[in-house]
Protein backbone atom coordinates (compact mmCIF):
# COMPACT_ATOMS: atom_id res chain seq x y z
CA UNK A 1 0.00 0.00 0.00
CA UNK A 2 2.21 2.56 1.28
CA UNK A 3 5.01 1.40 -1.39
CA UNK A 4 2.17 2.59 -4.59
CA UNK A 5 1.67 5.78 -3.41
CA UNK A 6 5.28 6.81 -2.39
CA UNK A 7 6.70 7.86 -5.53
CA UNK A 8 3.58 10.71 -5.80
CA UNK A 9 4.42 12.05 -2.55
CA UNK A 10 7.98 12.13 -3.29
CA UNK A 11 7.35 13.97 -6.05
CA UNK A 12 4.95 16.98 -4.58
CA UNK A 13 7.40 17.24 -1.88
CA UNK A 14 10.12 18.49 -3.92
CA UNK A 15 10.47 22.60 -3.93
CA UNK A 16 10.81 23.50 -7.20
CA UNK A 17 12.75 26.62 -6.43
CA UNK A 18 15.06 26.25 -3.26
CA UNK A 19 16.90 29.96 -4.66
CA UNK A 20 13.25 31.62 -2.76
CA UNK A 21 14.24 30.27 0.50
CA UNK A 22 17.24 32.44 1.08
CA UNK A 23 17.28 35.88 2.17
CA UNK A 24 17.02 38.41 -0.60
CA UNK A 25 20.25 40.23 -0.25
CA UNK A 26 22.41 36.46 -0.33
CA UNK A 27 20.07 35.78 -3.21
CA UNK A 28 20.96 39.05 -5.17
CA UNK A 29 24.66 38.15 -3.96
CA UNK A 30 24.78 34.87 -5.80
CA UNK A 31 22.61 36.37 -9.00
CA UNK A 32 25.94 38.46 -8.99
CA UNK A 33 28.14 36.07 -8.52
CA UNK A 34 26.65 34.03 -10.84
CA UNK A 35 26.19 36.84 -13.71
CA UNK A 36 29.49 37.80 -12.98
CA UNK A 37 31.27 34.65 -14.18
CA UNK A 38 28.67 34.34 -17.25
CA UNK A 39 29.98 37.74 -18.32
CA UNK A 40 33.74 37.18 -17.34
CA UNK A 41 33.00 33.79 -19.34
CA UNK A 42 31.78 35.53 -22.29
CA UNK A 43 34.91 37.87 -21.96
CA UNK A 44 37.71 36.05 -21.27
CA UNK A 45 38.93 35.14 -24.40
CA UNK A 46 39.62 38.76 -25.62
CA UNK A 47 40.16 39.99 -22.21
CA UNK A 48 43.70 40.17 -22.22
CA UNK A 49 43.58 42.11 -25.80
CA UNK A 50 41.31 44.25 -24.31
CA UNK A 51 43.52 45.21 -21.58
CA UNK A 52 46.67 45.56 -23.58
CA UNK A 53 44.90 47.94 -25.63
CA UNK A 54 43.92 49.91 -23.04
CA UNK A 55 47.19 50.40 -21.46
CA UNK A 56 48.50 51.02 -25.01
CA UNK A 57 45.71 53.62 -26.03
CA UNK A 58 46.29 55.11 -21.81
CA UNK A 59 50.06 55.27 -22.33
CA UNK A 60 49.97 56.68 -25.64
CA UNK A 61 47.70 59.61 -24.91
CA UNK A 62 49.56 60.25 -21.77
CA UNK A 63 52.38 60.53 -24.20
CA UNK A 64 51.02 61.98 -27.27
CA UNK A 65 49.13 65.16 -25.24
CA UNK A 66 52.90 66.15 -24.88
CA UNK A 67 53.52 66.41 -28.53
CA UNK A 68 51.05 69.10 -28.96
CA UNK A 69 53.24 71.71 -26.67
CA UNK A 70 56.16 73.75 -27.76
CA UNK A 71 56.90 74.24 -23.87
CA UNK A 72 55.63 72.06 -21.21
CA UNK A 73 55.14 74.02 -17.85
CA UNK A 74 54.27 72.72 -14.73
CA UNK A 75 50.67 73.26 -15.24
CA UNK A 76 50.25 71.66 -18.32
CA UNK A 77 52.30 69.17 -17.00
CA UNK A 78 49.76 68.66 -13.90
CA UNK A 79 46.74 68.83 -16.11
CA UNK A 80 48.01 66.43 -18.82
CA UNK A 81 49.12 63.67 -15.98
CA UNK A 82 45.84 64.29 -14.04
CA UNK A 83 43.56 64.00 -17.04
CA UNK A 84 45.07 61.36 -18.66
CA UNK A 85 43.07 58.78 -16.36
CA UNK A 86 40.07 60.36 -17.31
CA UNK A 87 40.33 60.22 -20.79
CA UNK A 88 41.89 56.54 -20.62
CA UNK A 89 38.43 55.64 -18.63
CA UNK A 90 35.85 57.68 -20.89
CA UNK A 91 36.46 54.74 -24.34
CA UNK A 92 35.63 52.09 -22.11
CA UNK A 93 32.54 53.12 -21.43
CA UNK A 94 31.55 55.46 -24.66
CA UNK A 95 33.24 51.78 -27.31
CA UNK A 96 33.53 49.10 -24.93
CA UNK A 97 30.35 48.54 -23.42
CA UNK A 98 28.07 49.72 -26.48
CA UNK A 99 30.15 47.33 -28.85
CA UNK A 100 29.96 44.54 -26.60
CA UNK A 101 25.96 45.26 -26.18
CA UNK A 102 26.10 45.41 -30.03
CA UNK A 103 27.58 42.07 -30.32
CA UNK A 104 26.07 40.39 -27.97
CA UNK A 105 22.39 41.49 -30.02
CA UNK A 106 23.75 40.44 -33.07
CA UNK A 107 24.90 37.36 -31.82
CA UNK A 108 21.61 36.88 -29.75
CA UNK A 109 22.97 36.10 -26.22
CA UNK A 110 21.41 39.07 -25.26
CA UNK A 111 18.23 38.01 -24.88
CA UNK A 112 19.58 34.77 -23.34
CA UNK A 113 21.20 37.40 -20.70
CA UNK A 114 17.78 39.22 -19.46
CA UNK A 115 16.08 35.77 -19.66
CA UNK A 116 18.18 34.54 -16.96
CA UNK A 117 16.34 34.22 -13.53
CA UNK A 118 17.96 36.63 -11.51
CA UNK A 119 17.54 40.42 -10.64
CA UNK A 120 18.15 42.66 -13.43
CA UNK A 121 20.05 44.99 -11.15
CA UNK A 122 22.30 42.33 -10.63
CA UNK A 123 23.41 41.39 -14.50
CA UNK A 124 23.93 45.08 -14.40
CA UNK A 125 26.03 45.37 -11.42
CA UNK A 126 28.26 42.22 -12.84
CA UNK A 127 28.59 43.81 -16.45
CA UNK A 128 30.08 47.23 -14.15
CA UNK A 129 32.57 44.85 -12.12
CA UNK A 130 34.05 42.71 -14.83
CA UNK A 131 34.34 46.19 -17.11
CA UNK A 132 35.84 48.35 -14.84
CA UNK A 133 38.12 45.28 -13.76
CA UNK A 134 39.30 45.66 -17.65
CA UNK A 135 39.70 49.15 -17.69
CA UNK A 136 41.32 50.07 -14.25
CA UNK A 137 44.41 48.87 -15.27
CA UNK A 138 45.29 50.82 -18.29
CA UNK A 139 43.78 53.68 -16.25
CA UNK A 140 46.59 53.19 -14.02
CA UNK A 141 49.45 52.29 -15.84
CA UNK A 142 48.56 55.72 -17.60
CA UNK A 143 48.95 57.72 -14.70
CA UNK A 144 52.10 56.52 -13.49
CA UNK A 145 53.58 57.01 -17.09
CA UNK A 146 52.45 60.42 -17.09
CA UNK A 147 53.77 61.52 -14.17
CA UNK A 148 57.22 59.21 -14.76
CA UNK A 149 57.21 61.10 -18.62
CA UNK A 150 56.37 65.01 -17.01
CA UNK A 151 57.97 64.69 -13.24
CA UNK A 152 54.78 65.30 -11.27
CA UNK A 153 54.28 64.83 -7.86
CA UNK A 154 50.62 63.56 -6.51
CA UNK A 155 48.95 64.17 -3.53
CA UNK A 156 46.52 61.45 -3.71
CA UNK A 157 43.64 61.94 -1.13
CA UNK A 158 40.50 59.95 -0.38
CA UNK A 159 38.01 61.81 -2.65
CA UNK A 160 39.80 59.39 -5.04
CA UNK A 161 38.12 56.43 -4.30
CA UNK A 162 34.44 57.62 -4.73
CA UNK A 163 35.40 59.62 -7.73
CA UNK A 164 36.91 56.71 -9.65
CA UNK A 165 34.04 54.42 -8.71
CA UNK A 166 31.00 57.20 -9.93
CA UNK A 167 33.24 57.63 -12.96
CA UNK A 168 33.55 53.79 -13.97
CA UNK A 169 29.83 53.15 -12.96
CA UNK A 170 28.46 56.51 -14.60
CA UNK A 171 30.68 55.82 -17.90
CA UNK A 172 28.97 51.86 -18.01
CA UNK A 173 25.59 53.01 -17.31
CA UNK A 174 25.52 55.57 -19.92
CA UNK A 175 27.37 53.17 -22.72
CA UNK A 176 24.79 50.53 -21.39
CA UNK A 177 21.48 53.27 -21.80
CA UNK A 178 23.15 54.37 -25.67
CA UNK A 179 23.85 50.81 -26.79
CA UNK A 180 19.85 49.89 -25.27
CA UNK A 181 18.40 53.42 -26.42
CA UNK A 182 20.21 53.58 -30.46
CA UNK A 183 20.30 49.85 -31.14
CA UNK A 184 21.56 49.98 -34.57
CA UNK A 185 24.86 48.80 -34.50
CA UNK A 186 26.35 51.05 -36.88
CA UNK A 187 24.45 54.10 -35.38
CA UNK A 188 26.39 53.03 -32.23
CA UNK A 189 29.32 52.58 -33.41
CA UNK A 190 29.33 55.93 -35.16
CA UNK A 191 28.00 57.75 -31.98
CA UNK A 192 30.65 56.06 -29.56
CA UNK A 193 33.93 57.13 -32.11
CA UNK A 194 32.52 60.48 -32.60
CA UNK A 195 31.91 61.04 -29.06
CA UNK A 196 35.59 59.38 -27.97
CA UNK A 197 36.96 61.70 -31.15
CA UNK A 198 35.06 64.89 -29.60
CA UNK A 199 36.21 64.29 -25.77
CA UNK A 200 40.05 63.74 -26.86
CA UNK A 201 39.81 67.26 -28.86
CA UNK A 202 37.00 69.44 -27.13
CA UNK A 203 36.41 68.72 -23.63
CA UNK A 204 38.57 70.46 -21.29
CA UNK A 205 40.32 67.12 -19.44
CA UNK A 206 44.01 68.22 -20.19
CA UNK A 207 43.60 71.52 -20.75
CA UNK A 208 42.06 74.34 -18.10
CA UNK A 209 38.26 75.20 -19.37
CA UNK A 210 39.51 78.70 -19.76
CA UNK A 211 41.17 78.11 -23.09
CA UNK A 212 37.04 77.65 -24.31
CA UNK A 213 34.65 80.30 -25.66
CA UNK A 214 32.16 80.99 -22.82
CA UNK A 215 29.40 79.30 -24.53
CA UNK A 216 30.92 75.50 -24.67
CA UNK A 217 32.45 75.95 -21.12
CA UNK A 218 28.66 76.05 -20.32
CA UNK A 219 28.07 73.14 -22.59
CA UNK A 220 30.69 71.11 -20.44
CA UNK A 221 29.68 72.41 -16.87
CA UNK A 222 26.27 69.71 -17.79
CA UNK A 223 28.29 67.01 -19.79
CA UNK A 224 29.63 64.42 -18.13
CA UNK A 225 32.78 64.58 -19.18
CA UNK A 226 34.24 67.47 -17.44
CA UNK A 227 32.77 66.64 -14.11
CA UNK A 228 34.98 63.56 -14.32
CA UNK A 229 38.22 64.89 -14.88
CA UNK A 230 37.52 67.27 -11.69
CA UNK A 231 36.29 65.07 -10.04
CA UNK A 232 39.50 62.46 -10.48
CA UNK A 233 41.97 65.30 -10.65
CA UNK A 234 40.96 66.40 -7.03
CA UNK A 235 41.59 63.27 -5.61
CA UNK A 236 45.07 62.96 -7.50
CA UNK A 237 46.36 66.68 -6.08
CA UNK A 238 45.96 69.25 -3.56
CA UNK A 239 44.23 72.89 -3.99
CA UNK A 240 44.10 72.53 -7.88
CA UNK A 241 40.02 71.86 -7.62
CA UNK A 242 38.90 73.97 -5.16
CA UNK A 243 34.68 72.09 -5.24
CA UNK A 244 33.91 69.02 -6.24
CA UNK A 245 30.18 69.25 -4.98
CA UNK A 246 28.75 69.91 -8.38
CA UNK A 247 30.77 67.92 -10.60
CA UNK A 248 29.73 64.59 -8.38
CA UNK A 249 25.79 66.08 -8.93
CA UNK A 250 26.59 66.19 -12.29
CA UNK A 251 27.86 62.39 -12.40
CA UNK A 252 25.30 61.19 -10.22
CA UNK A 253 22.65 62.83 -12.26
CA UNK A 254 24.46 60.79 -15.88
CA UNK A 255 24.52 57.52 -14.20
CA UNK A 256 20.91 57.86 -12.77
CA UNK A 257 20.11 58.57 -16.57
CA UNK A 258 21.95 55.47 -17.94
CA UNK A 259 20.75 53.25 -15.17
CA UNK A 260 17.12 54.72 -16.44
CA UNK A 261 17.45 54.02 -19.77
CA UNK A 262 18.57 50.73 -19.25
CA UNK A 263 15.94 49.73 -17.28
CA UNK A 264 13.46 51.05 -19.22
CA UNK A 265 14.49 49.31 -22.05
CA UNK A 266 15.88 45.93 -20.35
CA UNK A 267 11.85 45.80 -18.21
CA UNK A 268 9.81 46.37 -21.56
CA UNK A 269 9.12 43.00 -22.37
CA UNK A 270 9.31 41.81 -26.28
CA UNK B 1 7.81 14.44 -75.78
CA UNK B 2 7.72 16.84 -72.84
CA UNK B 3 11.54 17.34 -73.45
CA UNK B 4 11.17 18.76 -76.78
CA UNK B 5 11.34 22.79 -75.62
CA UNK B 6 14.87 22.17 -73.99
CA UNK B 7 16.33 20.61 -76.86
CA UNK B 8 14.94 23.00 -79.29
CA UNK B 9 17.27 25.81 -77.97
CA UNK B 10 18.94 26.89 -81.56
CA UNK B 11 22.00 24.29 -81.64
CA UNK B 12 23.97 27.33 -84.23
CA UNK B 13 23.99 29.49 -81.28
CA UNK B 14 27.02 28.26 -78.22
CA UNK B 15 25.61 28.85 -75.22
CA UNK B 16 29.83 27.98 -73.88
CA UNK B 17 31.40 30.61 -72.58
CA UNK B 18 33.97 32.48 -75.34
CA UNK B 19 37.68 30.46 -74.95
CA UNK B 20 39.65 33.37 -76.50
CA UNK B 21 41.00 34.97 -73.25
CA UNK B 22 40.08 38.83 -73.02
CA UNK B 23 42.78 41.37 -72.40
CA UNK B 24 43.97 44.45 -74.18
CA UNK B 25 43.54 48.26 -72.87
CA UNK B 26 39.46 48.01 -74.13
CA UNK B 27 39.44 45.48 -71.59
CA UNK B 28 41.18 47.00 -69.31
CA UNK B 29 39.28 50.55 -69.50
CA UNK B 30 36.38 48.98 -69.41
CA UNK B 31 36.81 47.10 -65.90
CA UNK B 32 38.08 50.42 -64.44
CA UNK B 33 34.83 52.01 -65.58
CA UNK B 34 32.66 49.20 -63.71
CA UNK B 35 34.53 48.92 -60.37
CA UNK B 36 34.73 53.20 -60.86
CA UNK B 37 30.98 52.41 -60.88
CA UNK B 38 30.79 49.77 -58.61
CA UNK B 39 32.72 51.56 -55.65
CA UNK B 40 30.76 54.73 -56.09
CA UNK B 41 27.40 52.95 -56.27
CA UNK B 42 28.40 51.08 -52.92
CA UNK B 43 29.52 54.01 -51.46
CA UNK B 44 25.97 56.23 -52.14
CA UNK B 45 24.36 54.02 -48.83
CA UNK B 46 27.37 55.72 -47.04
CA UNK B 47 28.44 58.96 -48.40
CA UNK B 48 26.95 61.33 -46.35
CA UNK B 49 28.26 59.45 -42.92
CA UNK B 50 31.79 59.65 -44.96
CA UNK B 51 31.70 63.56 -45.14
CA UNK B 52 30.16 63.61 -41.95
CA UNK B 53 33.45 62.28 -40.75
CA UNK B 54 36.05 63.65 -43.01
CA UNK B 55 34.71 67.16 -42.16
CA UNK B 56 34.51 66.23 -38.25
CA UNK B 57 38.25 65.26 -38.64
CA UNK B 58 40.14 68.20 -40.87
CA UNK B 59 37.46 70.83 -39.76
CA UNK B 60 37.73 69.35 -35.53
CA UNK B 61 41.52 68.85 -35.80
CA UNK B 62 42.07 72.56 -37.37
CA UNK B 63 39.21 74.05 -33.95
CA UNK B 64 40.50 72.10 -31.36
CA UNK B 65 44.01 71.80 -31.29
CA UNK B 66 43.54 75.42 -30.58
CA UNK B 67 41.85 75.30 -27.16
CA UNK B 68 44.87 73.53 -26.04
CA UNK B 69 46.66 77.13 -25.77
CA UNK B 70 45.01 80.25 -23.86
CA UNK B 71 46.78 82.20 -27.06
CA UNK B 72 47.26 79.49 -30.32
CA UNK B 73 51.80 79.58 -31.16
CA UNK B 74 51.55 81.12 -34.99
CA UNK B 75 53.84 77.38 -35.77
CA UNK B 76 50.72 75.15 -34.15
CA UNK B 77 48.64 77.21 -36.38
CA UNK B 78 50.56 76.59 -39.21
CA UNK B 79 51.13 72.65 -38.35
CA UNK B 80 47.90 71.77 -37.57
CA UNK B 81 46.41 73.24 -40.46
CA UNK B 82 48.92 71.79 -43.08
CA UNK B 83 48.79 68.39 -41.13
CA UNK B 84 44.85 67.96 -40.95
CA UNK B 85 44.43 67.78 -44.87
CA UNK B 86 47.16 65.07 -44.99
CA UNK B 87 44.26 62.90 -42.55
CA UNK B 88 41.61 63.77 -45.24
CA UNK B 89 43.61 62.41 -47.87
CA UNK B 90 44.54 59.18 -46.23
CA UNK B 91 41.53 58.23 -44.13
CA UNK B 92 39.65 56.62 -47.03
CA UNK B 93 42.38 54.75 -48.99
CA UNK B 94 44.49 53.93 -45.42
CA UNK B 95 42.08 53.66 -42.35
CA UNK B 96 38.55 52.93 -43.87
CA UNK B 97 39.57 51.03 -46.79
CA UNK B 98 40.96 48.37 -44.73
CA UNK B 99 37.89 48.23 -42.44
CA UNK B 100 35.53 48.03 -45.66
CA UNK B 101 37.86 44.72 -46.93
CA UNK B 102 37.63 43.15 -42.93
CA UNK B 103 33.49 43.61 -43.74
CA UNK B 104 33.45 41.94 -46.33
CA UNK B 105 35.45 39.00 -45.67
CA UNK B 106 33.02 38.48 -42.97
CA UNK B 107 29.79 38.67 -44.63
CA UNK B 108 31.52 36.86 -47.85
CA UNK B 109 30.95 39.60 -49.94
CA UNK B 110 34.43 39.50 -50.88
CA UNK B 111 34.87 36.28 -52.86
CA UNK B 112 32.16 37.47 -55.16
CA UNK B 113 33.88 40.78 -55.71
CA UNK B 114 37.50 38.26 -56.29
CA UNK B 115 35.33 37.04 -59.10
CA UNK B 116 34.92 39.43 -61.16
CA UNK B 117 36.39 39.17 -64.40
CA UNK B 118 38.35 42.72 -63.80
CA UNK B 119 42.40 43.03 -64.37
CA UNK B 120 43.49 43.26 -60.63
CA UNK B 121 45.58 46.43 -61.96
CA UNK B 122 41.47 47.95 -62.90
CA UNK B 123 40.35 47.07 -59.87
CA UNK B 124 43.14 49.03 -57.75
CA UNK B 125 42.68 52.09 -59.91
CA UNK B 126 39.65 52.24 -59.95
CA UNK B 127 39.90 52.06 -55.50
CA UNK B 128 42.54 54.67 -56.17
CA UNK B 129 40.33 57.09 -57.89
CA UNK B 130 37.69 56.93 -55.31
CA UNK B 131 39.59 57.30 -52.81
CA UNK B 132 40.98 60.72 -54.41
CA UNK B 133 36.92 61.62 -55.04
CA UNK B 134 36.36 60.97 -51.21
CA UNK B 135 39.58 62.81 -49.77
CA UNK B 136 40.14 65.89 -51.81
CA UNK B 137 37.17 67.86 -51.21
CA UNK B 138 37.43 67.54 -47.61
CA UNK B 139 41.21 68.68 -47.76
CA UNK B 140 39.97 71.60 -49.45
CA UNK B 141 36.95 72.36 -46.65
CA UNK B 142 39.56 71.57 -44.32
CA UNK B 143 41.54 74.62 -45.95
CA UNK B 144 38.83 76.79 -45.55
CA UNK B 145 38.30 76.26 -42.32
CA UNK B 146 41.56 76.83 -41.58
CA UNK B 147 42.03 80.38 -43.67
CA UNK B 148 39.14 81.45 -41.23
CA UNK B 149 40.05 80.27 -38.10
CA UNK B 150 43.54 81.74 -37.98
CA UNK B 151 43.14 84.56 -40.50
CA UNK B 152 47.48 85.43 -39.69
CA UNK B 153 48.13 81.80 -41.48
CA UNK B 154 50.10 82.38 -44.49
CA UNK B 155 49.25 79.60 -47.13
CA UNK B 156 51.44 79.54 -50.63
CA UNK B 157 49.87 76.97 -52.73
CA UNK B 158 52.31 75.96 -55.22
CA UNK B 159 51.58 73.82 -58.65
CA UNK B 160 53.09 71.02 -56.73
CA UNK B 161 49.75 70.86 -55.04
CA UNK B 162 49.05 68.52 -57.14
CA UNK B 163 51.44 65.68 -57.43
CA UNK B 164 51.79 65.83 -53.75
CA UNK B 165 48.07 65.36 -53.13
CA UNK B 166 48.09 62.45 -55.99
CA UNK B 167 50.81 60.77 -54.26
CA UNK B 168 49.90 61.10 -50.78
CA UNK B 169 46.48 59.33 -51.56
CA UNK B 170 48.31 57.15 -54.03
CA UNK B 171 50.73 55.90 -51.13
CA UNK B 172 47.77 56.27 -48.51
CA UNK B 173 45.92 53.55 -50.60
CA UNK B 174 48.01 51.20 -51.81
CA UNK B 175 49.25 50.83 -47.64
CA UNK B 176 45.87 50.15 -47.32
CA UNK B 177 45.22 47.70 -49.84
CA UNK B 178 48.25 45.99 -48.68
CA UNK B 179 47.01 45.79 -45.45
CA UNK B 180 43.63 44.69 -46.11
CA UNK B 181 44.54 42.00 -48.97
CA UNK B 182 47.80 40.54 -47.60
CA UNK B 183 46.38 40.18 -43.95
CA UNK B 184 43.48 37.50 -44.19
CA UNK B 185 42.14 37.61 -40.40
CA UNK B 186 39.40 40.48 -40.85
CA UNK B 187 39.66 40.95 -36.80
CA UNK B 188 43.62 41.53 -37.02
CA UNK B 189 43.20 43.87 -39.95
CA UNK B 190 40.41 46.30 -37.64
CA UNK B 191 43.48 46.00 -34.82
CA UNK B 192 45.63 46.91 -37.13
CA UNK B 193 43.91 49.95 -38.77
CA UNK B 194 42.92 51.21 -35.08
CA UNK B 195 46.68 50.86 -34.29
CA UNK B 196 47.61 52.78 -37.52
CA UNK B 197 45.25 55.34 -37.09
CA UNK B 198 46.31 55.91 -33.22
CA UNK B 199 49.96 56.46 -34.03
CA UNK B 200 49.23 58.59 -37.48
CA UNK B 201 47.35 60.80 -35.38
CA UNK B 202 49.72 60.71 -32.14
CA UNK B 203 53.05 59.54 -33.21
CA UNK B 204 53.85 60.97 -36.14
CA UNK B 205 54.45 64.92 -36.51
CA UNK B 206 51.94 65.19 -38.69
CA UNK B 207 50.05 67.92 -36.90
CA UNK B 208 52.42 69.05 -35.11
CA UNK B 209 56.83 70.01 -35.51
CA UNK B 210 58.80 66.89 -35.21
CA UNK B 211 61.26 69.33 -32.95
CA UNK B 212 58.22 68.91 -30.12
CA UNK B 213 59.08 64.90 -30.40
CA UNK B 214 62.12 63.30 -28.96
CA UNK B 215 64.72 62.37 -31.37
CA UNK B 216 64.95 58.78 -31.49
CA UNK B 217 61.06 58.87 -32.44
CA UNK B 218 61.87 61.66 -35.65
CA UNK B 219 64.54 59.14 -36.28
CA UNK B 220 61.89 56.25 -36.28
CA UNK B 221 59.60 58.23 -38.12
CA UNK B 222 62.35 59.13 -40.62
CA UNK B 223 62.02 55.93 -42.23
CA UNK B 224 57.76 55.70 -42.11
CA UNK B 225 55.97 57.14 -44.60
CA UNK B 226 53.74 59.34 -42.51
CA UNK B 227 56.05 62.09 -41.78
CA UNK B 228 57.19 62.44 -45.01
CA UNK B 229 53.45 62.52 -46.85
CA UNK B 230 52.62 65.23 -44.06
CA UNK B 231 56.27 67.15 -45.54
CA UNK B 232 55.27 66.83 -49.18
CA UNK B 233 51.34 68.40 -48.68
CA UNK B 234 52.99 71.26 -46.44
CA UNK B 235 55.51 72.08 -48.84
CA UNK B 236 53.00 72.41 -51.88
CA UNK B 237 50.74 74.59 -49.30
CA UNK B 238 53.46 76.89 -47.44
CA UNK B 239 56.44 78.53 -47.97
CA UNK B 240 59.46 78.79 -46.04
CA UNK B 241 57.91 76.29 -42.96
CA UNK B 242 59.21 73.35 -44.14
CA UNK B 243 62.91 72.62 -43.71
CA UNK B 244 62.93 68.83 -44.15
CA UNK B 245 64.63 67.45 -47.46
CA UNK B 246 60.97 67.38 -49.69
CA UNK B 247 62.71 65.31 -52.18
CA UNK B 248 63.73 62.44 -49.86
CA UNK B 249 60.72 62.39 -48.54
CA UNK B 250 58.92 61.76 -52.15
CA UNK B 251 61.08 58.95 -52.18
CA UNK B 252 59.92 57.39 -49.02
CA UNK B 253 56.57 57.67 -49.80
CA UNK B 254 57.13 56.58 -53.38
CA UNK B 255 58.80 53.58 -52.31
CA UNK B 256 56.59 52.89 -49.81
CA UNK B 257 53.39 53.21 -52.46
CA UNK B 258 54.81 51.02 -54.71
CA UNK B 259 56.18 48.21 -52.37
CA UNK B 260 52.65 48.31 -50.88
CA UNK B 261 51.02 48.38 -54.78
CA UNK B 262 53.15 45.35 -55.20
CA UNK B 263 52.37 43.38 -52.33
CA UNK B 264 48.96 43.54 -52.78
CA UNK B 265 48.23 42.98 -56.44
CA UNK B 266 50.58 40.14 -55.60
CA UNK B 267 48.28 38.78 -52.92
CA UNK B 268 45.43 39.08 -55.20
CA UNK B 269 46.95 37.68 -58.67
CA UNK B 270 47.39 34.42 -56.01
CA UNK B 271 44.85 31.75 -56.78
CA UNK B 272 43.28 30.43 -53.65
Amino acid sequence: MTASTSPVTTATAVTPVPVVSTGRVAAWWRAFAGTARFEWAGTRSYAPLVVVVQMMMGVGMAIMYGFFYPEIDTTTATLIATGVPTLALVPMGFVLVPAAVATQRLAGTFDVIWSFPVPRSATVAASFAVNAALALPGTVLALLVGVWRYGVTLHLSPVLVPAVLLSVLMCVAVGYGLALAVGNPLVINLVSNGTVFLVLLFTPIVYPASNLPGWLATVHDVLPFAPMAQVIRAGLTEGLVPDVGGAFLVLGLWTAAGLAATARVVGRRG
Amino acid sequence: MTAAPVTAVAPDRPVAPTETLRSGPSYWLAGFRTMVRWHLASMRMWLMLLALVQVLLGVGYVLGVALFFDEVPPIMAAYVSTGAPVFNLVLLGLLLGPQLVADMKTSGGYDYLQSLPVPTTAAAAAWYVVTLVGGVPPMLVTLLAARLRYPDLELAISPAVVPAVLLVVFAGTMLGYALAYAITDPRVIQLVTQVLAFGLVGFSPVVFPAQQMPAWLVSVNEWLPLTHMATIVRDALTDGLVTADVGRAYLVVSVWALAAGAAAVRELRRRR
